[in-house]
Protein backbone atom coordinates (compact mmCIF):
# COMPACT_ATOMS: atom_id res chain seq x y z
CA UNK A 1 0.00 0.00 0.00
CA UNK A 2 3.29 2.31 0.48
CA UNK A 3 4.41 1.66 -2.35
CA UNK A 4 1.35 2.88 -4.14
CA UNK A 5 0.61 5.51 -2.52
CA UNK A 6 4.46 6.99 -2.86
CA UNK A 7 4.22 6.02 -6.84
CA UNK A 8 0.77 8.49 -6.48
CA UNK A 9 2.62 11.33 -4.86
CA UNK A 10 5.48 11.48 -7.53
CA UNK A 11 2.62 11.24 -10.35
CA UNK A 12 1.36 14.01 -8.50
CA UNK A 13 4.25 16.56 -9.61
CA UNK A 14 3.51 15.39 -13.15
CA UNK A 15 6.30 14.72 -15.67
CA UNK A 16 6.45 12.75 -19.04
CA UNK A 17 7.75 9.82 -17.05
CA UNK A 18 3.91 9.56 -15.17
CA UNK A 19 3.00 6.35 -16.26
CA UNK A 20 6.33 4.50 -15.53
CA UNK A 21 6.29 5.94 -11.72
CA UNK A 22 2.74 4.13 -11.74
CA UNK A 23 4.35 0.51 -13.49
CA UNK A 24 7.22 0.69 -10.95
CA UNK A 25 4.68 1.25 -8.30
CA UNK A 26 2.62 -1.21 -9.03
CA UNK A 27 5.59 -3.39 -9.12
CA UNK A 28 7.22 -3.36 -6.11
CA UNK A 29 3.72 -3.25 -4.40
CA UNK A 30 3.18 -6.59 -5.91
CA UNK A 31 6.42 -8.32 -5.45
CA UNK A 32 6.50 -9.13 -2.18
CA UNK A 33 3.09 -10.45 -2.10
CA UNK A 34 3.81 -12.95 -4.95
CA UNK A 35 7.36 -13.98 -3.34
CA UNK A 36 4.86 -14.79 -0.58
CA UNK A 37 2.80 -16.24 -2.23
CA UNK A 38 5.55 -18.59 -3.87
CA UNK A 39 6.73 -19.65 -1.00
CA UNK A 40 3.58 -20.45 0.56
CA UNK A 41 3.54 -23.06 -2.72
CA UNK A 42 6.51 -24.49 -2.41
CA UNK A 43 5.64 -25.12 1.71
CA UNK A 44 2.49 -27.11 0.23
CA UNK A 45 4.62 -28.81 -2.48
CA UNK A 46 7.34 -30.20 -0.68
CA UNK A 47 5.11 -31.77 2.02
CA UNK A 48 5.89 -29.19 5.43
CA UNK A 49 2.28 -27.99 5.58
CA UNK A 50 -0.97 -30.36 5.58
CA UNK A 51 -2.70 -29.24 1.99
CA UNK A 52 -5.96 -30.01 3.71
CA UNK A 53 -5.69 -27.41 6.23
CA UNK A 54 -3.31 -25.11 4.56
CA UNK A 55 -4.02 -25.31 0.80
CA UNK A 56 -1.35 -23.98 -2.03
CA UNK A 57 -2.53 -21.03 -3.31
CA UNK A 58 -3.09 -22.87 -6.70
CA UNK A 59 -5.30 -25.19 -5.20
CA UNK A 60 -7.11 -21.69 -3.68
CA UNK A 61 -6.99 -20.24 -7.08
CA UNK A 62 -8.47 -23.52 -8.92
CA UNK A 63 -11.35 -23.78 -6.01
CA UNK A 64 -11.86 -19.83 -6.91
CA UNK A 65 -12.41 -20.20 -10.50
CA UNK A 66 -15.12 -23.01 -10.19
CA UNK A 67 -16.90 -21.38 -7.58
CA UNK A 68 -16.87 -17.95 -10.10
CA UNK A 69 -17.54 -20.27 -13.18
CA UNK A 70 -21.20 -19.96 -13.74
CA UNK A 71 -21.08 -23.25 -15.92
CA UNK A 72 -21.53 -25.39 -12.54
CA UNK A 73 -24.82 -23.57 -11.68
CA UNK A 74 -27.01 -20.99 -13.18
CA UNK A 75 -25.30 -18.28 -11.27
CA UNK A 76 -21.64 -17.41 -10.40
CA UNK A 77 -21.78 -18.42 -6.69
CA UNK A 78 -18.49 -16.07 -5.77
CA UNK A 79 -20.06 -13.49 -7.51
CA UNK A 80 -23.68 -13.27 -5.50
CA UNK A 81 -21.71 -13.93 -2.21
CA UNK A 82 -19.39 -11.08 -3.08
CA UNK A 83 -22.55 -8.98 -3.74
CA UNK A 84 -24.46 -9.69 -0.92
CA UNK A 85 -21.66 -8.41 0.95
CA UNK A 86 -20.72 -5.67 -0.81
CA UNK A 87 -24.42 -4.46 -0.79
CA UNK A 88 -24.74 -4.87 3.18
CA UNK A 89 -21.31 -2.90 4.19
CA UNK A 90 -22.57 -0.10 1.81
CA UNK A 91 -26.13 0.31 2.93
CA UNK A 92 -24.36 0.30 6.70
CA UNK A 93 -22.13 3.05 5.41
CA UNK A 94 -23.97 5.00 3.63
CA UNK A 95 -26.85 5.16 6.73
CA UNK A 96 -24.14 5.39 9.08
CA UNK A 97 -22.89 8.19 6.63
CA UNK A 98 -26.30 10.09 6.28
CA UNK A 99 -26.48 9.98 10.34
CA UNK A 100 -22.63 10.63 11.63
CA UNK A 101 -21.83 12.96 9.52
CA UNK A 102 -24.82 16.16 10.06
CA UNK A 103 -24.58 14.58 14.02
CA UNK A 104 -20.45 15.14 14.04
CA UNK A 105 -20.89 18.83 12.46
CA UNK A 106 -23.31 19.34 15.44
CA UNK A 107 -21.33 18.08 17.82
CA UNK A 108 -18.29 19.54 16.55
CA UNK A 109 -19.95 23.37 16.31
CA UNK A 110 -21.41 23.10 20.41
CA UNK A 111 -19.45 22.62 22.89
CA UNK A 112 -22.25 22.10 24.97
CA UNK A 113 -23.34 19.21 23.57
CA UNK A 114 -19.78 17.33 22.76
CA UNK A 115 -19.18 18.32 26.29
CA UNK A 116 -22.22 16.18 27.52
CA UNK A 117 -21.93 13.41 24.86
CA UNK A 118 -17.95 12.73 24.64
CA UNK A 119 -18.19 10.43 28.01
CA UNK A 120 -20.14 8.19 26.10
CA UNK A 121 -18.48 8.34 23.12
CA UNK A 122 -15.27 7.40 24.15
CA UNK A 123 -16.85 4.60 25.68
CA UNK A 124 -18.62 3.58 22.84
CA UNK A 125 -15.77 4.37 19.98
CA UNK A 126 -13.51 1.34 21.50
CA UNK A 127 -16.12 -1.23 21.56
CA UNK A 128 -16.55 -3.84 18.21
CA UNK A 129 -19.42 -3.56 16.95
CA UNK A 130 -19.92 -7.46 16.65
CA UNK A 131 -20.44 -7.54 20.33
CA UNK A 132 -23.99 -5.95 19.40
CA UNK A 133 -24.82 -9.18 17.19
CA UNK A 134 -26.23 -11.27 19.24
CA UNK A 135 -28.66 -8.67 20.66
CA UNK A 136 -29.87 -7.93 17.28
CA UNK A 137 -29.88 -11.34 16.74
CA UNK A 138 -32.86 -11.64 19.67
CA UNK A 139 -34.27 -8.79 18.19
CA UNK A 140 -34.34 -8.89 15.10
CA UNK A 141 -33.98 -12.53 13.96
CA UNK A 142 -31.15 -13.78 11.28
CA UNK A 143 -31.34 -11.73 7.87
CA UNK A 144 -30.33 -8.22 6.69
CA UNK A 145 -31.69 -5.67 9.42
CA UNK A 146 -29.19 -7.90 11.58
CA UNK A 147 -26.04 -8.15 9.55
CA UNK A 148 -26.66 -4.01 8.61
CA UNK A 149 -27.13 -2.76 11.80
CA UNK A 150 -24.07 -4.15 13.22
CA UNK A 151 -21.84 -3.05 10.31
CA UNK A 152 -23.44 0.40 11.03
CA UNK A 153 -22.56 0.63 14.28
CA UNK A 154 -18.94 -0.26 13.22
CA UNK A 155 -18.88 2.43 10.21
CA UNK A 156 -20.61 4.79 12.93
CA UNK A 157 -18.45 5.69 15.58
CA UNK A 158 -15.15 6.39 13.37
CA UNK A 159 -17.09 8.32 11.26
CA UNK A 160 -18.57 10.38 14.15
CA UNK A 161 -15.99 10.57 15.70
CA UNK A 162 -13.78 12.00 12.97
CA UNK A 163 -16.12 14.67 11.85
CA UNK A 164 -16.17 15.95 14.93
CA UNK A 165 -12.52 16.05 15.31
CA UNK A 166 -12.33 17.75 11.87
CA UNK A 167 -14.71 20.63 13.16
CA UNK A 168 -13.18 20.99 16.12
CA UNK A 169 -9.96 21.30 13.96
CA UNK A 170 -11.11 24.19 12.43
CA UNK A 171 -9.34 27.46 13.36
CA UNK A 172 -11.48 30.23 14.91
CA UNK A 173 -9.98 32.63 12.89
CA UNK A 174 -10.95 31.07 9.38
CA UNK A 175 -13.99 31.22 10.59
CA UNK A 176 -13.68 34.45 11.51
CA UNK A 177 -12.47 35.84 7.67
CA UNK A 178 -15.54 34.42 6.20
CA UNK A 179 -17.80 35.86 8.69
CA UNK A 180 -15.91 39.27 8.35
CA UNK A 181 -16.82 39.46 4.27
CA UNK A 182 -20.41 38.92 4.98
CA UNK A 183 -20.73 35.21 5.10
CA UNK A 184 -24.48 33.38 5.79
CA UNK A 185 -24.37 30.03 8.05
CA UNK A 186 -24.88 28.51 4.61
CA UNK A 187 -21.60 30.03 3.44
CA UNK A 188 -19.59 29.29 6.56
CA UNK A 189 -20.62 25.93 6.44
CA UNK A 190 -19.94 25.46 2.45
CA UNK A 191 -16.34 27.10 1.88
CA UNK A 192 -15.27 26.47 5.41
CA UNK A 193 -16.69 24.01 7.86
CA UNK A 194 -16.99 21.41 5.16
CA UNK A 195 -13.97 21.72 3.18
CA UNK A 196 -12.21 22.38 6.74
CA UNK A 197 -13.06 19.17 8.11
CA UNK A 198 -12.82 17.55 5.09
CA UNK A 199 -9.26 15.67 5.91
CA UNK A 200 -10.32 14.53 8.95
CA UNK A 201 -13.57 13.24 7.61
CA UNK A 202 -12.61 11.36 4.49
CA UNK A 203 -10.16 9.28 7.06
CA UNK A 204 -13.13 9.25 9.27
CA UNK A 205 -14.78 7.33 5.92
CA UNK A 206 -11.80 5.27 4.78
CA UNK A 207 -12.13 3.64 8.75
CA UNK A 208 -16.23 3.42 8.59
CA UNK A 209 -16.10 1.80 5.51
CA UNK A 210 -13.06 -0.71 6.94
CA UNK A 211 -14.70 -1.21 10.15
CA UNK A 212 -18.31 -1.74 8.08
CA UNK A 213 -16.28 -4.20 5.91
CA UNK A 214 -14.69 -6.05 9.02
CA UNK A 215 -17.95 -6.41 10.84
CA UNK A 216 -19.82 -7.47 8.24
CA UNK A 217 -17.57 -10.99 8.04
CA UNK A 218 -18.34 -11.49 11.81
CA UNK A 219 -22.28 -10.49 11.56
CA UNK A 220 -22.66 -12.66 8.42
CA UNK A 221 -21.08 -15.80 10.08
CA UNK A 222 -23.67 -15.29 13.18
CA UNK A 223 -26.51 -13.94 11.02
CA UNK A 224 -26.76 -14.69 6.87
CA UNK A 225 -29.06 -16.81 5.85
CA UNK A 226 -27.72 -17.84 2.39
CA UNK A 227 -25.46 -15.38 1.23
CA UNK A 228 -22.04 -13.20 2.09
CA UNK A 229 -18.79 -13.76 1.91
CA UNK A 230 -18.63 -14.50 5.98
CA UNK A 231 -21.63 -16.90 5.17
CA UNK A 232 -19.49 -18.46 2.68
CA UNK A 233 -16.43 -18.78 4.71
CA UNK A 234 -18.46 -20.32 8.03
CA UNK A 235 -21.03 -22.53 5.45
CA UNK A 236 -17.85 -24.35 4.54
CA UNK A 237 -16.29 -25.49 7.61
CA UNK A 238 -19.13 -28.18 8.12
CA UNK A 239 -17.52 -29.73 4.59
CA UNK A 240 -14.23 -28.94 5.82
CA UNK A 241 -13.78 -26.89 2.59
CA UNK A 242 -10.65 -24.66 3.54
CA UNK A 243 -9.89 -24.10 -0.10
CA UNK A 244 -13.67 -22.02 -0.17
CA UNK A 245 -12.80 -20.50 2.78
CA UNK A 246 -9.55 -18.94 1.72
CA UNK A 247 -11.05 -17.78 -1.38
CA UNK A 248 -13.48 -16.12 1.02
CA UNK A 249 -10.52 -14.74 2.85
CA UNK A 250 -8.70 -13.51 -0.02
CA UNK A 251 -12.02 -11.97 -1.74
CA UNK A 252 -12.51 -9.92 1.91
CA UNK A 253 -8.52 -8.68 1.69
CA UNK A 254 -8.80 -7.79 -1.96
CA UNK A 255 -12.40 -6.18 -2.08
CA UNK A 256 -10.99 -4.13 0.88
CA UNK A 257 -7.79 -2.80 -0.68
CA UNK A 258 -9.86 -1.71 -3.93
CA UNK A 259 -12.40 0.08 -1.87
CA UNK A 260 -10.06 2.08 0.05
CA UNK A 261 -7.66 2.83 -3.09
CA UNK A 262 -10.24 3.16 -5.57
CA UNK A 263 -12.45 4.93 -3.89
CA UNK A 264 -11.01 6.83 -1.14
CA UNK A 265 -7.79 6.91 -2.82
CA UNK A 266 -9.26 9.24 -5.65
CA UNK A 267 -11.39 10.95 -2.97
CA UNK A 268 -7.96 11.90 -1.59
CA UNK A 269 -6.56 13.02 -4.49
CA UNK A 270 -9.35 15.45 -6.12
CA UNK A 271 -9.18 17.07 -2.59
CA UNK A 272 -6.66 17.19 0.21
CA UNK A 273 -3.54 15.98 -1.71
CA UNK A 274 -4.02 18.84 -4.25
CA UNK A 275 -4.56 21.64 -1.33
CA UNK A 276 -1.31 20.10 0.65
CA UNK A 277 0.82 19.57 -2.08
CA UNK A 278 4.49 20.81 -0.62
CA UNK A 279 3.85 17.73 1.56
CA UNK A 280 3.39 19.87 4.59
CA UNK A 281 0.68 18.56 7.11
CA UNK A 282 -1.71 22.04 6.92
CA UNK A 283 -1.10 24.74 4.59
CA UNK A 284 -2.80 27.23 6.41
CA UNK A 285 -0.01 28.46 8.75
CA UNK B 1 3.30 50.30 -7.84
CA UNK B 2 5.23 54.15 -8.10
CA UNK B 3 3.87 56.56 -5.14
CA UNK B 4 1.33 58.89 -6.96
CA UNK B 5 1.94 62.08 -5.14
CA UNK B 6 -1.75 62.94 -5.97
CA UNK B 7 -2.77 59.74 -4.23
CA UNK B 8 -0.74 60.33 -0.93
CA UNK B 9 -2.60 63.44 0.01
CA UNK B 10 -6.20 62.26 0.90
CA UNK B 11 -4.27 60.17 3.43
CA UNK B 12 -4.26 63.30 5.43
CA UNK B 13 -7.11 65.13 4.46
CA UNK B 14 -9.08 64.25 7.56
CA UNK B 15 -12.73 65.10 7.54
CA UNK B 16 -14.71 63.10 9.83
CA UNK B 17 -14.29 60.02 12.64
CA UNK B 18 -14.83 56.71 11.19
CA UNK B 19 -14.61 55.18 14.31
CA UNK B 20 -15.28 56.22 18.15
CA UNK B 21 -14.44 54.17 20.73
CA UNK B 22 -15.80 55.85 24.51
CA UNK B 23 -14.95 54.15 27.83
CA UNK B 24 -14.63 50.82 26.26
CA UNK B 25 -14.59 48.07 28.60
CA UNK B 26 -13.70 44.58 27.86
CA UNK B 27 -13.77 41.80 30.38
CA UNK B 28 -13.31 37.93 30.10
CA UNK B 29 -14.79 36.02 33.22
CA UNK B 30 -13.14 37.89 36.34
CA UNK B 31 -9.99 39.11 34.15
CA UNK B 32 -10.45 42.86 33.23
CA UNK B 33 -8.69 43.05 29.72
CA UNK B 34 -9.53 46.91 28.92
CA UNK B 35 -10.46 49.15 31.78
CA UNK B 36 -11.11 52.52 29.42
CA UNK B 37 -10.50 52.90 25.95
CA UNK B 38 -11.28 56.13 24.34
CA UNK B 39 -10.38 56.94 20.87
CA UNK B 40 -11.24 58.63 17.61
CA UNK B 41 -9.97 57.25 14.33
CA UNK B 42 -10.76 59.34 11.14
CA UNK B 43 -11.45 58.72 8.21
CA UNK B 44 -8.79 57.47 6.15
CA UNK B 45 -6.40 57.79 8.97
CA UNK B 46 -3.76 54.86 9.33
CA UNK B 47 -3.57 54.40 12.86
CA UNK B 48 -1.31 51.54 14.63
CA UNK B 49 -1.95 50.98 18.31
CA UNK B 50 1.28 49.33 19.89
CA UNK B 51 1.68 48.49 23.61
CA UNK B 52 3.03 45.53 26.19
CA UNK B 53 2.36 41.60 25.17
CA UNK B 54 -0.93 40.86 26.68
CA UNK B 55 -2.21 44.49 26.84
CA UNK B 56 -5.40 43.85 24.67
CA UNK B 57 -4.33 45.23 21.91
CA UNK B 58 -5.77 42.53 19.73
CA UNK B 59 -8.89 42.08 21.55
CA UNK B 60 -9.56 45.99 20.71
CA UNK B 61 -9.28 45.36 17.22
CA UNK B 62 -11.66 42.24 17.02
CA UNK B 63 -14.09 44.41 19.13
CA UNK B 64 -13.63 47.06 16.00
CA UNK B 65 -14.24 43.85 13.68
CA UNK B 66 -17.36 42.90 15.67
CA UNK B 67 -16.15 39.33 16.58
CA UNK B 68 -16.10 40.12 20.27
CA UNK B 69 -18.56 42.09 22.05
CA UNK B 70 -17.36 44.98 24.78
CA UNK B 71 -18.73 44.70 28.08
CA UNK B 72 -18.98 48.21 28.59
CA UNK B 73 -19.12 51.42 26.96
CA UNK B 74 -19.46 52.72 23.51
CA UNK B 75 -17.85 51.61 20.05
CA UNK B 76 -19.34 53.21 16.57
CA UNK B 77 -18.49 52.64 13.20
CA UNK B 78 -19.92 55.51 11.22
CA UNK B 79 -22.23 56.70 14.30
CA UNK B 80 -23.55 53.08 14.61
CA UNK B 81 -22.89 50.93 17.15
CA UNK B 82 -20.86 47.94 16.17
CA UNK B 83 -22.71 44.51 16.53
CA UNK B 84 -21.18 41.93 14.59
CA UNK B 85 -18.52 41.38 12.07
CA UNK B 86 -19.52 42.71 8.33
CA UNK B 87 -18.10 43.26 4.70
CA UNK B 88 -17.35 47.07 5.63
CA UNK B 89 -14.70 45.70 7.83
CA UNK B 90 -11.41 43.81 6.25
CA UNK B 91 -8.90 41.89 9.11
CA UNK B 92 -5.98 40.59 8.16
CA UNK B 93 -4.66 38.16 10.78
CA UNK B 94 -0.86 37.64 11.79
CA UNK B 95 -1.26 33.96 11.30
CA UNK B 96 -2.55 35.03 7.42
CA UNK B 97 -5.58 32.50 7.79
CA UNK B 98 -5.62 31.37 4.56
CA UNK B 99 -7.87 28.48 2.99
CA UNK B 100 -5.78 25.80 1.83
CA UNK B 101 -8.63 23.92 -0.31
CA UNK B 102 -8.85 27.62 -2.49
CA UNK B 103 -6.07 29.28 -4.97
CA UNK B 104 -4.11 32.17 -4.95
CA UNK B 105 -7.47 33.59 -7.14
CA UNK B 106 -10.16 32.00 -5.08
CA UNK B 107 -8.72 33.26 -1.43
CA UNK B 108 -8.71 36.37 -2.58
CA UNK B 109 -12.15 36.76 -4.28
CA UNK B 110 -13.20 35.06 -1.80
CA UNK B 111 -15.15 37.90 -0.46
CA UNK B 112 -16.38 38.94 -3.45
CA UNK B 113 -17.89 35.28 -4.07
CA UNK B 114 -19.82 35.07 -0.64
CA UNK B 115 -21.61 38.42 -1.63
CA UNK B 116 -22.95 36.68 -4.70
CA UNK B 117 -20.64 39.07 -7.68
CA UNK B 118 -20.37 37.31 -10.78
CA UNK B 119 -16.81 34.89 -10.84
CA UNK B 120 -15.42 37.52 -14.37
CA UNK B 121 -16.22 40.61 -12.27
CA UNK B 122 -14.59 38.98 -9.15
CA UNK B 123 -11.74 38.01 -11.01
CA UNK B 124 -11.12 41.12 -12.73
CA UNK B 125 -11.70 43.30 -9.52
CA UNK B 126 -9.17 40.64 -7.73
CA UNK B 127 -6.58 41.04 -10.92
CA UNK B 128 -5.74 44.75 -9.69
CA UNK B 129 -4.89 44.07 -6.21
CA UNK B 130 -3.16 40.70 -7.49
CA UNK B 131 -0.94 43.13 -9.60
CA UNK B 132 0.13 45.82 -7.15
CA UNK B 133 0.83 42.95 -3.94
CA UNK B 134 2.90 41.15 -6.60
CA UNK B 135 1.06 38.11 -7.06
CA UNK B 136 1.11 37.83 -10.63
CA UNK B 137 1.67 34.79 -11.69
CA UNK B 138 0.91 32.89 -8.59
CA UNK B 139 -3.21 32.86 -8.83
CA UNK B 140 -3.27 29.25 -9.91
CA UNK B 141 -1.26 28.24 -6.63
CA UNK B 142 -2.25 26.21 -3.84
CA UNK B 143 -1.38 28.80 -0.25
CA UNK B 144 0.88 25.34 0.89
CA UNK B 145 3.18 25.95 -1.58
CA UNK B 146 3.76 29.95 -0.94
CA UNK B 147 6.34 31.16 0.96
CA UNK B 148 5.43 33.37 4.88
CA UNK B 149 5.52 36.67 2.42
CA UNK B 150 3.88 35.66 -0.02
CA UNK B 151 0.79 34.27 2.03
CA UNK B 152 0.31 37.55 3.77
CA UNK B 153 0.14 39.31 0.27
CA UNK B 154 -2.36 37.00 -0.64
CA UNK B 155 -4.14 37.73 3.01
CA UNK B 156 -3.95 41.39 2.28
CA UNK B 157 -5.14 40.73 -1.45
CA UNK B 158 -8.09 38.97 -0.36
CA UNK B 159 -9.12 41.98 2.46
CA UNK B 160 -8.62 44.88 -0.07
CA UNK B 161 -10.36 42.84 -3.07
CA UNK B 162 -14.17 43.19 -1.34
CA UNK B 163 -13.23 47.20 -0.31
CA UNK B 164 -13.80 46.95 3.08
CA UNK B 165 -14.06 50.55 4.51
CA UNK B 166 -12.21 49.81 7.10
CA UNK B 167 -8.79 47.99 7.09
CA UNK B 168 -8.15 45.74 10.41
CA UNK B 169 -4.22 44.33 10.79
CA UNK B 170 -3.68 42.41 13.63
CA UNK B 171 0.28 42.40 13.86
CA UNK B 172 0.27 41.81 9.94
CA UNK B 173 3.68 41.42 10.18
CA UNK B 174 4.42 39.05 12.97
CA UNK B 175 4.78 35.54 11.45
CA UNK B 176 7.39 37.02 8.83
CA UNK B 177 11.28 36.85 9.20
CA UNK B 178 12.84 40.15 9.68
CA UNK B 179 14.32 40.30 5.97
CA UNK B 180 10.94 39.70 4.48
CA UNK B 181 9.24 41.75 7.01
CA UNK B 182 11.17 45.00 5.77
CA UNK B 183 10.98 44.36 2.63
CA UNK B 184 6.87 43.89 3.17
CA UNK B 185 7.04 47.00 4.75
CA UNK B 186 8.55 48.97 2.57
CA UNK B 187 6.57 47.57 -0.26
CA UNK B 188 3.58 47.48 1.16
CA UNK B 189 3.84 51.29 1.93
CA UNK B 190 2.63 52.21 -1.53
CA UNK B 191 -0.12 49.69 -1.23
CA UNK B 192 -1.48 51.90 1.81
CA UNK B 193 -1.76 55.03 -0.66
CA UNK B 194 -3.49 53.10 -3.32
CA UNK B 195 -5.82 51.54 -0.99
CA UNK B 196 -6.84 54.56 0.11
CA UNK B 197 -8.72 53.09 3.45
CA UNK B 198 -9.06 53.99 7.13
CA UNK B 199 -6.37 51.28 8.66
CA UNK B 200 -5.73 50.05 11.97
CA UNK B 201 -2.86 48.14 12.57
CA UNK B 202 -1.74 46.26 16.25
CA UNK B 203 1.71 45.85 16.01
CA UNK B 204 4.67 45.54 18.81
CA UNK B 205 7.45 46.80 16.75
CA UNK B 206 7.53 50.63 17.18
CA UNK B 207 9.47 51.52 14.06
CA UNK B 208 6.86 49.18 12.21
CA UNK B 209 4.29 51.59 13.58
CA UNK B 210 6.30 54.84 13.17
CA UNK B 211 7.62 53.78 9.95
CA UNK B 212 4.14 53.28 8.66
CA UNK B 213 1.25 55.12 10.60
CA UNK B 214 -0.44 58.54 10.73
CA UNK B 215 -0.86 58.24 14.03
CA UNK B 216 0.52 55.91 16.96
CA UNK B 217 -1.65 55.37 20.23
CA UNK B 218 -0.02 53.44 22.75
CA UNK B 219 -1.70 51.05 25.03
CA UNK B 220 -0.76 50.56 29.07
CA UNK B 221 -0.80 46.72 30.15
CA UNK B 222 -3.88 44.96 31.73
CA UNK B 223 -5.97 46.49 32.11
CA UNK B 224 -5.87 48.71 29.20
CA UNK B 225 -6.26 52.50 29.13
CA UNK B 226 -4.94 54.97 25.67
CA UNK B 227 -1.50 56.33 27.98
CA UNK B 228 -0.15 58.17 24.60
CA UNK B 229 -1.17 59.18 21.09
CA UNK B 230 1.02 60.80 18.78
CA UNK B 231 0.62 61.92 15.69
CA UNK B 232 3.84 61.31 13.22
CA UNK B 233 4.11 64.39 10.70
CA UNK B 234 6.37 62.97 8.45
CA UNK B 235 4.89 62.87 4.81
CA UNK B 236 5.01 59.41 2.85
CA UNK B 237 6.38 58.14 1.63
CA UNK B 238 8.69 57.80 4.35
CA UNK B 239 12.41 57.27 4.26
CA UNK B 240 14.41 55.41 7.12
CA UNK B 241 16.74 57.63 7.56
CA UNK B 242 15.04 60.57 8.31
CA UNK B 243 15.72 62.21 11.70
CA UNK B 244 12.20 62.88 13.00
CA UNK B 245 11.47 59.01 12.41
CA UNK B 246 14.09 58.58 14.97
CA UNK B 247 12.73 61.35 17.49
CA UNK B 248 9.48 59.61 16.97
CA UNK B 249 10.65 56.19 17.45
CA UNK B 250 12.65 57.57 20.42
CA UNK B 251 9.66 59.18 22.11
CA UNK B 252 7.50 56.17 22.08
CA UNK B 253 9.67 53.58 22.85
CA UNK B 254 10.33 55.67 26.15
CA UNK B 255 6.89 55.93 27.08
CA UNK B 256 6.10 51.91 25.78
CA UNK B 257 9.46 50.89 28.43
CA UNK B 258 7.98 52.97 31.34
CA UNK B 259 4.98 51.71 30.79
CA UNK B 260 6.37 47.93 30.79
CA UNK B 261 8.82 48.73 33.73
CA UNK B 262 5.77 49.39 36.04
CA UNK B 263 3.61 46.37 35.22
CA UNK B 264 7.04 44.13 35.86
CA UNK B 265 7.84 45.98 38.85
CA UNK B 266 3.64 45.54 39.76
CA UNK B 267 3.66 42.17 38.59
CA UNK B 268 7.18 41.39 41.20
CA UNK B 269 4.68 43.06 43.79
CA UNK B 270 2.68 41.09 43.98
CA UNK B 271 4.77 38.29 43.49
CA UNK B 272 5.95 39.06 46.86
CA UNK B 273 3.42 39.52 48.78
Amino acid sequence: MTAISTGDATQAKGGASTSLTRVAGFVTFILPIAAFLAFWEAVVWFGLADATILPAPSMVLVRGWSLLNPANSEHSLLLMHIGASLWRALAAFVLACFVAIPLGFALGLSKGAYRALSPLLSLLLPLPAVAWTPIFLVAFGQGEITIIGVCFLGAFFPILYSTIQGVRGIDVHSIWVVRSMGAKPMDLFRRVLLPGALPALISGLKLGMAHSWRTLVAAEMLAALSFGLGYMIFAARSYMDVSTMFVGIVCLAVIGLLIEHAIFGTLERMTVARWHSSGKVRGAR
Amino acid sequence: MSADPAKVLPMNARSKPKIVAKGVQKNFGSVVAMEDVTLSIQEREFIAIIGPSGCGKSTFLYLIAGFEKPSGGELTLNGKAIRGPGPDRGVVFQEFVLFPWLTVLRNITLGLDIQGVKREEAEERALKWIRLTGLSGFENAYPSTLSGGMKQRVAIARALTYEPEVLLLDEPFGALDVQTKNYMIKDLQNLWQEANRTIVMITHSVTEAVHMADRVVVLSSRPSRVIADVRIDVPHPRDRRNPSMHRYEDEITAILSAEVDKAMSLERQIGLL
